[in-house]
Parts: C-alpha cells; structure tokens; sequence
C-alpha cells in the first residue's frame, strides 16, 4: 500500500513537471512572436561614446610619443606607443584593428632605431598576425618589415666577408616585403576606385 | 584414577592461600585437556562420573558467560522466517518468499528516484528551451538608412596609401581618423534620428 502511494506522488511529480515544461514552451513561443526576443539588426555599428574615448587617448598616446621622440627620449616614447596596443575598443570596431598595426608600425620604427631588430621583427609579425583584412595599415606594416630587413642586411654587412650571405638574404627579404606592401595598396585602391 | 578422583572432591577442602600440591596440578591440566576436547566437539569416549560432572558443570558456565554467535547465514534464515510468519498464511508457506530487508528498502526508493531524475530532466529541457529560443533578427528601417559617416568603419578610405617616407607618422593619421569620427559622431548626437539611440 505504501509502494502504491510512492508510485502514486512520483507519477503526479513527474505529471506536474511535464505540463510545466509544455507550457513554458509554449509561453516562450508566444515570447518570440511578441518580440521579447527580437534584437534589432544593424548594418554596422555607429561611432559612439567609447570608440570616440579609445580614438582619443590613442591620439593622447602618439603626441606624448612625438614629443617624447622630439627630446630624443626614444625608451619613453616606445613606452608610450606601446600602451596603444592595450587601449580597450569597442568589440569588432574596424578603426581599432587600423590604429593597432599603425602603433605597431611605429613601434617597430622605435625598436630599429634603438637597434632593437628582433623586438621590432616581433613587433611587425605580431601585426600582421592579428590584421583580419587587408588595409593600407597592413601594407605599412609590411614597408616597415621590409625597413627591419633592411637594417638587418646592414648588420651583416658590417660583419664583412662571413655576413654577405645573410646580407643578401636580408634583401631578398626586404624586397618581398615591399612587393607585398605595393600588392596590398594596389588592390586596395582598386576596390575603393570600384565602390561607390 | 577414580580412587584419585574420589580422593580429591572427598579431600578437605584446602586454605585459599595453600600451595597446589602436585598431584592437585597434574590433575588440574587433566581436566583443562578434557575441557578443551570438549569445547572443540572431541570428547573422549570414555570419563569418569566425577570428570563428566565437572564438564557439565563448565560448559554451563561457559555457554553463560559467552552466549554462542549463530552464522551470518542462519540468523538472516531465522529472522527471515519469523517475517514469514508473521506476514501469515501466504509467506508462512514452505514455498513462499520474503523480500529481503534491504532490496525492500531500495523498493521504496525506486519511485522517488524516478522522480528525482525527470525533475531533473524537466529542468533540462526547460533551459534547454530557454536557450535554444530563435532571436528573430528584424531589420530596422532607420539603422539601414544610417549616414556612413555616423558609422564605425575601416580608415582606409580616409587615410588611403601610405608611403614610405610616412609609415612611421601614425600620429598625425590618428589625428585624421579622430577628427573625421568626432564629425560623425557629434552629427549623430546632433541629429534627431541619432539622438534616438
């Protein structure tokens, strides 16, 4: 008798439950067509508050660096600059992407002409491995490897006989990186030419 | 063995504190083998009135001070059969069954455990619900018809190719893009159709 009950409460808990789970479902279909659900859809995000925020101090960021680069204080300014790439961007705004790798450029810029190669090659990489689309930002980049491989062919120049090999790949290398810099710029100005 | 015997429950009885005589020894180990045997279900064939007498007497006293353990086996067989009994008639048969203690216990258990699981699937299947509700994406006529320049955007257009003799002028490029989304952005804020959002 006592079995009998038990089965008896589970069945009404286990009935009680399923009428529940239908109705919810049902409620949250009448959610959807009320529109409760309904995000609007945009075709791209507008300017606001927060990029215009992040656009500034990036701007802040640069001045400081130029006058800092104007002194001659080349580790400031390289501090400077770098403190761009961890400014916070709204999520998915393009102008973000743009500033990063025109940071990193000048960065990389900073980094050669203290003699830092490999930072600045590192630098320069780290761009081009973050860019999600081709722009005349990512072509920079590109010139400025080239630059980086330039100044390295320098370096092993200066080494004399045992570096002219190594300098020569250096070029070889400089000069891809410009090709692929010019191939960017142009089917970039291509596509601009074309829309309207 | 039976002079002896006789000789030593007829003897007077001896001080508390006198010394065991070694006969009174020898005779005592005796006993303790015949005791043994016996407790170890080997009894000899064969003891005298006097010796059975004092056996009887330590196996009583034995079976008082340690009542006798019974087998896991017989006492689940004993307290089954008094259930039997005490259901009456249809379990006190020879050929009926008693549920044991524990599986009845699990029995018990049984419903509410299925309860217990399809609460849980319910709840399940409502998050599931919950998560899984389409978002109907409905366009917005006025977000399609937004100015571009009120809109977060690649520079390229703005900046267009940079050469190489600049590639290290980002600051004056940031200048650029600063001022032209500030433009757009104070539009928007401006503008009765912007100051919506």
């Amino acid at each position: 008798m006592n079995t009998v009950s038990n089965w008896s409460s589970a069945f009404l808990l286990s009935l009680a439950l399923a009428i529940g789970v239908t109705s919810g479902g049902c409620s949250t279909n009448e959610r959807d067509t009320t529109g409760a659900q309904t995000r609007l859809a945009e075709p791209t995000d507008v300017i606001d508050e927060e990029l215009m925020i992040a656009l500034g101090q990036a701007k802040n960021f640069h001045r400081k660096a130029r006058v800092l680069m104007s002194d001659g204080k080349l580790a400031e300014a390289t501090a400077s600059v770098r403190q761009i790439l961890s400014l916070r961007f709204p999520a998915g705004a393009p102008e973000a992407e743009d500033v990063r790798a025109d940071a990193r450029a000048l960065l990389a810029k900073l980094l050669v002409s203290q003699g830092e190669l490999d930072e600045a090659m590192r630098t320069v990489q780290e761009g081009l491995a973050q860019s999600q689309r081709e722009s005349f930002f990512v072509a920079n980049l590109h010139t400025v490897q080239g630059e980086i491989h330039e100044a390295r062919a320098l370096q092993a120049e200066a080494e004399g006989e045992a570096g002219k090999a190594t300098a020569a790949e250096e070029r070889r290398l400089a000069i891809a990186a410009y090709d692929r810099s010019i191939q960017i710029n142009e089917r970039l100005q291509k596509r601009l030419l074309e829309e309207p | 063995m039976a002079t002896h015997d006789h000789d030593l429950l007829d003897s007077p009885v001896p001080a508390p504190d006198a010394e065991a005589t070694p006969a009174e020894r020898a005779h005592a180990r005796t006993f303790a083998e015949l005791v043994d045997k016996a407790l170890a279900g080997r009894p000899p064939v064969a003891m005298s009135a006097d010796d059975r007498a004092l056996l009887e007497v330590a196996t009583v006293i034995r079976a008082a001070t340690r009542p006798p353990e019974l087998a896991a086996d017989k006492t689940r067989s004993i307290v089954e059969d008094a259930l039997r009994q005490a259901i009456g008639g249809v379990g006190a048969g020879p050929g009926a069954t008693v549920t044991p203690l524990a599986r009845a216990r699990t029995r018990r258990w049984v419903p509410w455990a299925i309860a217990g699981a399809s609460t849980l699937v319910a709840a399940a299947a409502v998050l599931l619900v919950w998560l899984r509700a389409p978002v109907e994406v409905v366009e917005a006529p006025q977000a399609a018809q937004l100015p571009m320049s009120w809109t977060s955007r690649p520079a390229d257009r703005l900046i267009g190719p940079i050469e190489r003799a600049r590639s290290g002028d980002a600051s004056a490029r940031i200048d650029t893009i600063f001022a032209d989304r500030l433009d757009g952005y104070r539009e928007r804020r401006l503008s009765s159709r912007g100051g919506m959002r």
